[in-house]
């Protein structure tokens, strides 16, 4: 089986090909944007010297190099999505990429895992506390959202889309906050955010969806190489999942000291109205960086179900335990470069 | 009249057009256009635009605009402005206005002989700063400008800067000019407000500071300029640089009464404090003149931001309301065509000096 992996140079793709190669997959393509920082991936590939690894280096908003990395794979792992930028920029790489990589693939009869994101449920309208599993509604409202949401829900709509025409086998992955040694931030936005040189807490005791991202490959592959998993959808998180606030004063013990401010959900979501309320009567002076819609979506706090995961046979590798403090360590290293 | 609006080209600086011609009155966008329907899909979607296309054509048909703002990379802006102008639009374009002189000549001689109007995207002369500037010229209050210095830094790590440098398929590797010629308008469309000759003895030094990347397209692409122009009565110094930090944006126009210096980036304009007492106390007092006027500066900054007048695009959103103006009123455009040309003129002669085709170290000679 020859396994294509989009977006293989980044901070789950790697992890992702070292572990095809340590379950025994021995012909993978990998597609980097740049040929820059890939020593995580050259030292992968080194450690391998039977498997046929090929890398390459191509730009999927181009649809020639999408047409050169589709050629003769029988199994695709889409990773590649942009994860920061503006708007326009994380529609062109994260959509318009996947449409080029759909086209190139035509009618060919292979399986893709796509890798997509918690984002693109609809949770606003959720009650505080409720469960969000794979029945979970899409988000109806995606220009509400953060563009990082907008776009993989597009992405997703997109794969449906296709699937329904074409007939390839789709196997959609949604993790929820992937981490471990590598991660661009320390935090995910469900924790807080930085405001001035102050954390603002805003998960308090919200369950985190985290993913170690050893885990997350892991799932990613059981799930996405299992026979029957064509046409399902998984989402992707660890069994221990701790509490924003937990993450927040296990970081200040083991990373460092940062000032924070526990913003209680009532009082952030009466900031969020003001803030909408000003950003509109100010005709965006200052940007909407909360409102009701985004709070509700991330700060209210849901409950999470992996038992669909864990019935194709994935089991959680790494403990929550050992992969923060893998996480922390890394960041206390990081720092002393 | 309420003017119908589309935009052409759905990158990045388009979210600027949309958001600012929404605040608007008596004007409204009706339909976004791009190659890619799944950029025009997004603007769309994002902003709540009623239509989106993929084809200009098509959209003229069908929404016919009375304004098409072409937000297009540079090599297209001739032909799609020519098509609108067939369908009897107004053209709002992004700045460059095209890669040659010549092509900028073609498509003004074009939208003049169809009897419509356009103007380019020289926002930041209509910053309150830029406005301000311009009233201390129309009034003499600098009196004759000798000299001008104009400087733009570029943050090549930023998100534009970082596509460009990762993919030597940009667009702006197709341009004579590169980087330098999808920033140097906002350079030269200042010295053009005192500089009125349309062609200067120019000196041109160019450079690369970046380390090799071993990729010939990319090296070729220098990010330092440094011009030189003498016309004849006033000169010019323009500096872009991505290596300098801060990042800067300014102008320092030298009078024969007095000395202006504008930072766009913190919207302060000042004038420069005269030597008038004597001795030690003429040495003492002008840090605090120019104290105080950095603080009524300030003072002023908040007073607009108070008013909701802070905004980021606020010189956009001022010319494309004079645009509009013109329009409907038949009044003049806020920008001369002479000034259009004259810095496309400019831009010519300085890419002409530094060909960026291979060779990271270059420097031009006198014209």
């Amino acid at each position: 089986m020859r396994i294509l992996v989009t977006g293989a140079g980044g901070f789950l793709g790697s992890v992702l090909v070292r572990k095809l190669l340590e379950r025994g997959q021995r012909d993978i393509r990998c597609l980097v944007r740049s040929p820059n920082r890939l020593d995580q991936l050259n030292s992968t590939v080194a450690l391998r010297p039977d498997a046929r690894v090929e890398i390459m280096t191509g730009n999927l908003s181009r649809s020639e190099d999408a047409a050169r990395a589709v050629a003769d794979v029988d199994t695709i792992f889409h990773l590649a999505s942009a994860m920061g930028g503006g708007a326009p920029d994380m529609f062109l790489n994260t959509v318009v990429g996947s449409r080029n990589l759909l086209d190139a693939v035509g009618d060919r009869p292979l399986r893709i895992v796509l890798v997509s994101s918690f984002g693109v449920y609809g949770v606003a309208g959720l009650r505080r506390g409720a469960v969000v599993d794979e029945h979970t509604p899409l988000e109806a409202h995606p220009e509400r959202r953060d563009i990082y949401s907008h776009t993989k829900l597009r992405q997703e709509l997109l794969f449906l889309e296709y699937q329904n025409k074409l007939g390839f086998e789709l196997v959609i992955m949604r993790p929820g906050v992937i981490y471990g040694p590598g991660m661009a931030g320390h935090f995910s936005a469900r924790v807080g955010l930085p405001l001035f040189g102050v954390f603002l807490h805003l998960g308090g005791g919200n369950k985190l969806p985290l993913t170690y991202v050893e885990n997350c490959a892991d799932a990613i592959i059981t799930a996405g190489l299992a026979s029957d998993a064509a046409g399902h959808v998984y989402n992707v998180h660890d069994d221990d999942l701790p509490t924003s606030r937990q993450y927040l004063k296990r970081y200040k013990r083991e990373v460092k000291k940062i000032r924070s401010v526990r913003v209680p959900y009532a009082a952030l979501k009466l900031v969020s109205r003001l803030v909408e309320r000003y950003h509109r009567y100010s005709k965006g002076q200052l940007p909407a960086i909360f409102t009701p819609y985004k709070t509700a979506s991330l700060w209210a706090g849901n409950r999470f179900d992996n038992r669909v995961l864990k019935a194709t046979g994935w089991t959680q590798q790494i403990s929550t335990d050992e992969g923060l403090s893998r996480t922390f360590t890394y960041f206390r290293e990081s720092a002393k470069k | 009249m309420s003017l119908k609006v589309a935009v052409v080209g759905c990158g990045k600086i388009a979210d600027g057009h949309v958001e600012e011609i929404g605040k608007i009155e008596g004007a409204r966008v009706v339909a976004v256009c791009d190659l890619e329907p799944i950029m025009a899909e997004q603007l769309a979607v994002r902003y709540g635009i009623p239509a989106y296309y993929s084809d200009l054509a098509r959209l003229l048909e069908r929404e016919k605009p009375d304004v098409v703002h072409i937000t297009t990379p540079p090599q297209s802006h001739v032909r799609l402005g020519m098509l609108a102008v067939d369908a009897g639009c107004h053209l709002y374009m992004e700045k460059p206005l095209a890669p040659t002189a010549a092509d900028a000549r073609n498509l003004i001689d074009y939208v003049q002989s169809h009897g419509r109007k356009m103007t380019i995207n020289y926002w930041v002369n209509f910053d309150p700063v830029g406005l301000a500037l311009s009233k201390l010229l129309k009034e003499g209050v600098l009196g004759e400008p000798v000299h001008v210095e104009s400087a733009l830094g570029y943050n090549l790590s930023g998100a534009f800067g970082d596509a460009l440098l990762r993919d030597v398929k940009h667009w702006v590797h197709g341009l004579p000019g590169k980087l330098f010629q999808n920033v140097l308008d906002h350079i030269l469309n200042k010295v053009a407000l005192v500089l009125p000759d349309e062609t200067t003895k120019t000196m041109v030094a160019g450079y690369r500071l970046r380390p090799d990347s071993n990729i010939a397209a990319r090296d070729s692409l220098l990010d330092e300029l440094r011009v030189l122009m003498q016309g004849e009565r006033v000169s010019a110094y323009c500096t872009l640089s991505s290596h300098t930090r801060p990042v800067t944006h300014s102008l320092r126009v030298y009078g024969t009464l007095n000395t202006v210096h504008v930072d766009y980036n913190h919207r302060t304009i000042q004038m420069e404090a005269a030597q008038d007492l004597p001795s030690a106390i003429g040495r003492l007092v002008p840090p605090f003149q120019q104290g105080w006027r950095l603080l009524r500066n300030g003072r002023r900054n908040v007073g607009q931001f108070l008013h909701n007048e802070y905004h980021y695009f606020a010189g956009m959103n001022t010319l494309i309301t004079s645009f509009y103006r013109s329009i409907r009123e038949d009044a003049p455009l806020p920008i001369p065509y002479a000034d259009i040309l004259r810095v496309s003129g400019w831009m010519d002669e300085i890419f002409r000096q530094i060909p960026q085709s291979g060779d990271s170290v270059l420097s031009g000679r006198a014209q």
